[in-house]
């Protein structure tokens, strides 16, 4: 007999037991759902799984398809701010209030053929500009902006000068960047499940949310700085998680069905999504600093991508293989 | 109370409360401190020659020298400092008490001088060797000065003001914690050579950079070099609280070096000076003077010389001005009666003697000397090498080997600095209320959210304590980086957390420590995960998005080794019944 199967008929039995009583508010699910309590969503999740990792393959299909075209129609595949294309930024701190319109023709008017993005923002109780524009002298700017705004002390001041080749580079780099954290972490999630199927599984899920976040940003028109493709590297760290977590729960676990364990990583993992969510967009509404406001964004939209990524089309494709193989 | 007991008794919370207490040392918070930091002394003005020295850059914020008082008026703000300079008169003394010591400073007159048309007869102080017997009975030679009248052009000097005292001053730091330019404000100028240059090039470029910027004895002044992914080189100088305007100035340009003879330009950096020897065989203390007492019997004076190598041009300017000159000639060595100045951008440097030989001939190798005084002969030997060095810089100063572009230029004034921190923090506090909210939602129990947010802040102490402790600076890229480990350790709690519950549950055919091993299993994976996306960031990028893949790799190690360990420890005996 030995000890170990008596310990699990004790097992057993208690789970038997407790099956009959209803689960405190502290615990997680049980192994085995009741249908009745989730309703629509388990009925929906549990029959129409397929579907539903269809359509996040068809987003991605989607995303992959619209930085195609647009880069077939315009010859640009990325929108880029100073820190990447080159050129000028002053922030300038002023009790002026005017509509940024103005602003904006105020200094195309005197500076022909360049464009000008102008942007507000405002504190507890400093209120200024960012005006931005591509290759111009500094001394010409300066004045131009004491000129509409009167004159501006060092304190009320701030420049950042990006030369074009300088931001070329950038791209170039933090690209490069990008894509060897992507290879380096597929490696470790090799080597992690040793399996490489379900491996390739969360790498394409990973995959998904940075191509489906950055055709987003694109098509919103977002103009992304050297922050922001930092804040697609912590991307691929923050997706990784909980595709990892699924992965792992699913594979390693034993009992119930592949389903119940994914329902079970889902709870823990919705959670995670979910502080991260509530943190970013915190970020989002209050940041002064554009290069935090840009990483938030992109981080906010990313990690709704990873929720339909990581338990519609990671779960979905794993259940899918699992169940083919029969590992139900 | 038996829990309590159970929680702090174990290792692994001991250990986060030993880390936690001394990142507090490391941090050093102030509940209040007096006075203003001492952040730049300029040379050659009131402040340094009172003896107030450049603070160190490597010493704490919180252990450096602080100006407390003045004249002993208690002084803590920058306006006070400032009302204050405006009232000194020149030739006047006053008292400033600082953390050290007390100094006297006494302002000098700001002159204008102009040579006039006419001549005096003035009087001047020049060495010349001589052989002298001592008390011993052995003969040494010694430099020995003496005077010499001689026709000089009249030289107006008109007092138009107070020479700045130099002495650079900012509020007092909080905490041993340094801010970077993005939360300080200051000025980070990124450069790259236009050609591809050797290492060696390379210290040459960045010695000269910090030599120029030496002029405004600022401490905080970061001259680096960074590369990336492409194999670009690149130098970054980050000067904490100056103005961008000023460090262009000083590091568009070339570094403007002259010399002079009776104001009249011989050779300028740059352009005429093609070589200066710094090795052994052309540079070093004087063969065939050496050293020797001075006239005063106390102090030792050494001679040194270097090689260095002009145009054919600048030896012509040499020999014409040269060559109507009069030879001062003593035992020993002859000199020419004027002596030849040395200007870096527009401030004497030096003024040194011209060998007779030169007169009127156009040499294109020339050697320069100077000397160096010290109180034992070994002191006045280090004392000329460096001022040898010191000269040699100078002259190398304006001959940069390749010419260095600007490529950018960020200036960030002081008040969107503050702006930024306090905006960081709020954001922060917020972000982790809301995480704790969501928290309690899910598992209803107080302990566990009051763990995390504890947990949170433990990981961020403990980050922000080693970086006081190595002088990182603190930037936007680091707390970018340090809202990633947040992220991430917000996660692997909640996948403890998970797994603890289930295993109290024991509804489940794993056993429980296998549930901890498999929860840490998905933790690790994910770090190793995180940690190696991070490592090409730091590579790549001329080092600007260093900052935060550092800080984020830092930040997580903390995070995996200590505070998360430990805050499995403390939910374990929570919720074990």
């Amino acid at each position: 007999m030995g000890k170990r199967s008596r310990r699990k008929r004790l097992l057993w039995r208690k789970l038997r037991k407790e099956e009959a009583a209803p689960s405190e508010a502290v615990t997680a699910e049980q192994p085995r759902h009741e249908g009745k309590k989730h309703g629509f969503f388990y009925e929906t999740y549990s029959k129409h799984y397929k579907v539903l990792m269809l359509f996040t393959l068809f987003l991605l299909f989607a995303s992959l398809g619209f930085i195609g075209i647009k880069y077939a129609m315009t010859g640009v595949w990325i929108n880029k701010d100073i820190s990447l294309a080159g050129g000028i930024s002053i922030t300038v701190l002023s009790e002026k209030d005017l509509p940024l319109k103005e602003v904006q023709d105020f200094f195309s008017g005197r500076h022909t053929g360049k464009e000008f993005t102008v942007r507000k923002f405002s504190s507890g109780d400093q209120k200024g500009y960012i005006i931005e524009t591509g290759e111009l002298i500094e001394g010409e700017l300066r004045s131009t902006a004491e000129a509409l705004f009167g004159k501006l002390t060092k304190e009320q001041l701030s420049v950042e000068i990006m030369g074009s080749s300088l931001g070329k580079s950038f791209l170039r780099e933090t690209g490069i960047a990008l894509l060897l954290a992507f290879l380096f972490m597929s490696i470790i999630v090799l080597i992690t499940f040793r399996n490489l199927v379900p491996s390739l599984f969360v790498i394409l899920a990973a995959f998904s949310d940075i191509v489906c976040t950055f055709a987003l940003t694109q098509l919103l028109g977002i103009k992304i700085s050297t922050a922001g493709i930092a804040a697609f590297i912590m991307l691929i760290g923050y997706s990784i998680d909980t595709d990892i977590l699924l992965t792992t729960r699913v594979l390693k676990r034993e009992g119930g069905t592949v389903l119940d364990r994914t329902l079970n990583a889902m709870k823990t993992g919705i959670t995670m999504t979910l502080t991260a969510l509530v943190a970013t967009v915190i970020g989002l509404i209050l940041s002064k600093s554009s290069t935090l406001s840009q990483i938030f964004l992109i981080i906010t939209i990313g990690l709704v991508f990873d929720i339909l990524n990581t338990w519609l089309q990671n779960a979905g494709i794993l259940r899918w293989y699992l169940e083919k193989h029969g590992k139900t | 109370m038996g829990k309590l007991k159970a929680i702090f008794t174990n290792f692994r919370v001991i250990i986060l409360l030993v880390v936690m207490l001394l990142a507090l040392v490391a941090i050093n918070p102030a509940i209040e401190t007096k006075g203003l930091l001492i952040g730049g002394v300029a040379m050659n003005s009131s402040a340094s020659i009172a003896g107030i020295q450049v603070p160190n850059p490597a010493t704490a914020p919180r252990s450096r020298e602080r100006v407390l008082a003045i004249n002993n008026r208690p002084v803590n703000t920058v306006e006070e400092y400032r009302a204050f300079v405006t009232t000194l008169e020149p030739e006047r003394s006053f008292t400033i008490k600082t953390t050290k010591t007390l100094y006297r400073l006494t302002t000098k007159p700001l002159l204008r001088r102009t040579a006039l048309n006419e001549t005096e007869l003035r009087t001047v102080t020049e060495y010349r060797e001589e052989n002298v017997t001592t008390e011993n009975g052995t003969v040494e030679s010694r430099l020995i000065p003496y005077n010499v009248t001689k026709e000089m052009p009249k030289i107006l000097e008109e007092v138009i003001g107070t020479e700045d005292i130099g002495l650079r001053l900012y509020l007092a730091p909080d905490s041993n914690l340094r801010k970077g330019l993005d939360l300080q404000g200051g000025s980070r100028v990124l450069m790259a050579p236009e050609e591809k240059v050797t290492q060696d090039q390379m210290d040459t470029i960045i010695e000269n950079l910090k030599q120029r910027l030496n002029v405004f004895g600022l401490s905080d002044v970061v001259v680096r070099q960074s590369g990336d992914l492409s194999g670009n080189q690149y130098i970054s100088v980050e000067i904490a609280g100056a103005n961008e305007e000023e460090v262009k100035e000083l590091l568009g340009r070339q570094g403007k070096f002259e010399s002079r003879i009776k104001n009249q330009t011989v050779f300028r950096g740059g352009e005429d000076i093609t070589y200066v020897c710094r090795s052994a065989e052309c540079s070093g203390i004087d063969p065939q003077v050496g050293c020797g007492r001075a006239a005063d019997g106390a102090t030792w004076v050494c001679r040194f010389q270097f090689a260095i190598t002009l145009t054919p041009e600048a030896a012509r300017r040499q020999a014409d001005l040269t060559r109507d000159l009069e030879i001062v000639s003593q035992d020993g060595t002859k000199y020419l009666s004027e002596k030849i100045d040395l200007f870096l951008d527009d401030q004497l440097v030096d003024s040194l003697n011209i060998g007779a030989d030169l007169k009127g001939v156009p040499t294109t190798d020339i050697a320069i000397s100077g000397s160096g005084v010290g109180t034992t002969e070994q002191e006045a030997v280090t004392n000329s090498l460096q001022e040898m060095k010191r000269l040699q810089t100078i002259l190398i100063t304006g001959s940069l080997p390749v010419k260095i572009g600007i490529v950018k230029a960020d200036n960030i004034s002081p008040a969107l600095g503050s702006e930024f921190m306090q905006n960081a923090l709020l954001i922060g506090v917020l972000a982790a209320l809301a995480v704790a909210l969501i928290i309690f939602f899910r598992y209803r129990k107080v302990a566990i959210s009051v763990g995390i947010i504890f947990t949170m802040f433990a990981e961020t102490w403990i980050v922000l304590g080693l970086a006081a402790l190595i002088g990182w600076n603190l930037d936007l890229a680091a707390i970018a980086g340090i809202i990633v480990a947040l992220g991430t350790g917000v996660n692997d709690q909640i996948v403890i957390t998970d797994e603890i519950i289930q295993g109290e549950k024991a509804s489940s055919f794993i056993s429980w420590k296998q549930r901890i091993k498999q929860a840490f299993f998905i933790i690790f994976s994910a770090y190793f995960a995180t940690v190696v996306a991070m490592l090409p960031l730091w590579f790549a990028g001329a080092g600007l998005l260093k900052g935060f893949a550092v800080t984020t790799i830092l930040a997580v190690t903390i995070g995996v080794l200590i505070t998360r360990p430990a805050f499995a420890a403390v939910v374990e005996r929570l919720l074990k019944k």
